[in-house]
């Protein structure tokens, strides 16, 4: 592209400043009302510490924070592909066999409904605790029921006049999924794996609460909290939330390189 | 009325096939690892993995000599928590509902705030949990301070608003254009279209939310429980057996199931008032 100014670049810029002017607004304020606002308002620093003293806390531990956020953001990963992968797998085999996928679904759902990170304490005694398999457990069990509750109903959502063609073309199964179901189910999953995406983050640093390596990201906020270094907790949480902001993103970015055709990406909801 | 029956009959013999299914994939799996002696993924015994029967037995077995059954301090520890998530996924549904408006109300709001209402969901909540419920602490509005179990609630309530905001938006756009027009050419006022038209569209979506949410309160109300020292409710008793795990690791499973059906009670619950409220709730919306 060349960088001649011409209309149509000049118009994108405008759009550009409509789309992110406001977030960035936001993001401003907010930025002022933490570092200013909040102290002159009295808010402790226990509560929350000023902006500066944060990113200086942050600057400060900077290669512990990093370390801790790679190795909890590695757990977090591993539980969201172990998760998600199983969840989709086992989706297809309820699709293939609807009787069983809608005997089973209820208790796919009540299964949603469970607070599972309680459990991490479990997986800890499996695992033993200063093992990240226990954190991968957690995030992937996390992970798994909504995924696997959205795959299903994207791969039996199909319009009966796509099965219909299908039948008429003595299609088999097998082709059924690949050409119709699958692709008709693909926004369904990337909506599930947005949530899964933030949910593996949760579910690593949660597990950590219950004791992990020392350096874990989770195990690093429990103890600046109990030595009341308030500021290194804060910028402990800052980067776990950053990267919880970066894989939804990555997943973001995924969905729409894959499913960039359906109208709910071109439209821009979400 | 026999068909009725029928589905019930048929719905009553799946859930134990589906219990005893379970049963059989647990007991399973625990026999064929113990005598084989694989210890991978992890090695199964009685404590890693106690007996199902010593689980649910756990709960009808005195916590202490001449004490009362454990399931009754259960039902107290759940009792306690679900008034955490109640109060919790009230104030979040509202404060969820309300910004949900404002966002869909106004557009140059949906791309200001909606970015930071999905980042909010990144910070890990219980990495925030200490931090809310010892501030909180401070805290007192007018001389009345709020109880501890009240600073749980703000957790509930802060994993509850996400999901309510994010359906809000999209149930009250999805109202019908036409209709819409069709009630400004009569001049009525935007109060009237959202009350008469919007919400109602909202109705389906703000229920498939709720329900996220009703799962969701009771995890926040859980976890909130966790570092902030609060025995009374199930997060307590989850830390109290933690600590016991290698001597009666029956009980820690046993907190969980009970935790598991207050989720599931707290979801079934919103499904049946949204059977009472919402008279065609579409398939797709669960």
């Amino acid at each position: 592209m060349s960088t001649l100014a011409h209309p149509a670049s000049g118009r994108r810029n405008t759009q550009r400043v409509r789309k992110w002017g406001p977030a960035a607004i936001v993001f401003g304020i907010g930025m002022a009302l933490w570092q200013w606002v909040l102290p002159a308002l009295g808010v402790e620093r226990y509560l929350l510490p000023p902006l500066s003293d944060v990113l200086q806390a942050f600057w400060d531990n900077r290669s512990e924070l990093v370390r801790g956020g790679w190795i909890t953001f590695k757990e977090a990963l591993g539980g969201f592909v172990l998760g998600c992968s199983l969840a989709f797998g086992f989706a297809l085999v309820l699709a293939r066999w609807r009787p069983l996928g809608s005997a089973l679904m209820p208790y796919m759902i009540a299964a949603n409904a469970v607070p599972i990170v309680a459990f991490a304490p479990i997986t800890n005694a499996w695992f033993g605790t200063l093992s990240p398999w226990s954190k991968v457990v957690i995030a992937a069990v996390l992970c798994f029921f909504p995924v696997l509750v959205n795959t299903l109903r994207g791969l039996t959502s199909l319009r009966p006049e796509s099965l219909e063609l299908m039948r008429s073309y003595a299609a088999p199964q097998r082709v059924v999924f690949a050409r119709a179901r699958i692709p008709n189910s693909l926004p369904f999953v990337f909506s599930a794996l947005k949530i899964a995406s933030v949910l593996a983050m949760i579910g690593a640093v949660v597990g950590d609460y219950f004791g992990g390596s020392t350096e874990a990201l989770g195990v690093q906020i429990v103890s600046s909290v109990s030595l009341a270094q308030y500021e290194t907790a804060w910028a402990a949480i800052l980067v776990a939330s950053l990267i919880g902001i970066a894989f939804y993103a990555a997943v973001a970015l995924a969905e729409r390189l894959v499913v960039g055709w359906h109208p709910s990406i071109r439209a821009g909801v979400d | 009325m026999r068909s009725r029956i029928g589905t019930a009959a048929a719905r009553v013999a799946v859930l134990l096939l589906v219990l005893a299914g379970l049963w059989a994939l647990w007991e399973g799996y625990r026999k064929l690892w113990e005598s084989t002696g694989w210890t991978w993924p992890f090695p199964v015994n009685s404590t890693t993995m106690p007996h199902l029967h010593d689980i649910v037995g756990a709960l009808f077995d005195p916590i202490r000599e001449g004490e009362p059954l454990l399931a009754r301090y259960m039902l107290d520890a759940a009792l306690f928590t679900a008034k955490e998530a109640a109060v919790g996924f009230l104030i979040g549904a509202t404060v969820g509902f309300l910004l949900g408006a404002l966002i869909a109300r106004f557009g140059v709001l949906q791309r200001g705030i909606m970015p930071y209402v999905v980042a909010s969901q990144t910070i890990p909540i219980l990495a925030l949990a200490p931090i809310v419920v010892v501030g909180l602490g401070s805290v007192s509005i007018a001389g009345w301070t709020p109880k501890d179990w009240m600073r749980v609630s703000v957790i509930a309530a802060y994993l509850t608003f996400f999901p309510v905001t994010v359906n809000t938006v999209r149930g009250l756009r999805s109202a019908d254009p036409a209709a819409v027009e069709l009630m400004q050419s009569y001049a009525a006022r935007e109060w009237s279209i959202f009350w008469k038209l919007r919400v109602p569209a909202a109705m389906p979506y703000l229920f498939s939310a709720f329900k996220v949410a009703a799962t969701a309160s009771v995890v926040g109300a859980v976890i909130g429980e966790l570092p902030s020292s609060i025995q009374d409710g199930l997060g307590g008793w989850i830390i109290n057996f933690n600590q016991y795990y290698a001597l009666e690791p029956e009980n820690l499973w046993a907190v969980n199931l009970v935790a598991a059906l207050l989720g599931i009670a707290f979801f079934l619950l919103v499904v049946l008032v949204e059977k009472l409220v919402v008279h065609h709730p579409p398939e797709q919306l669960v």
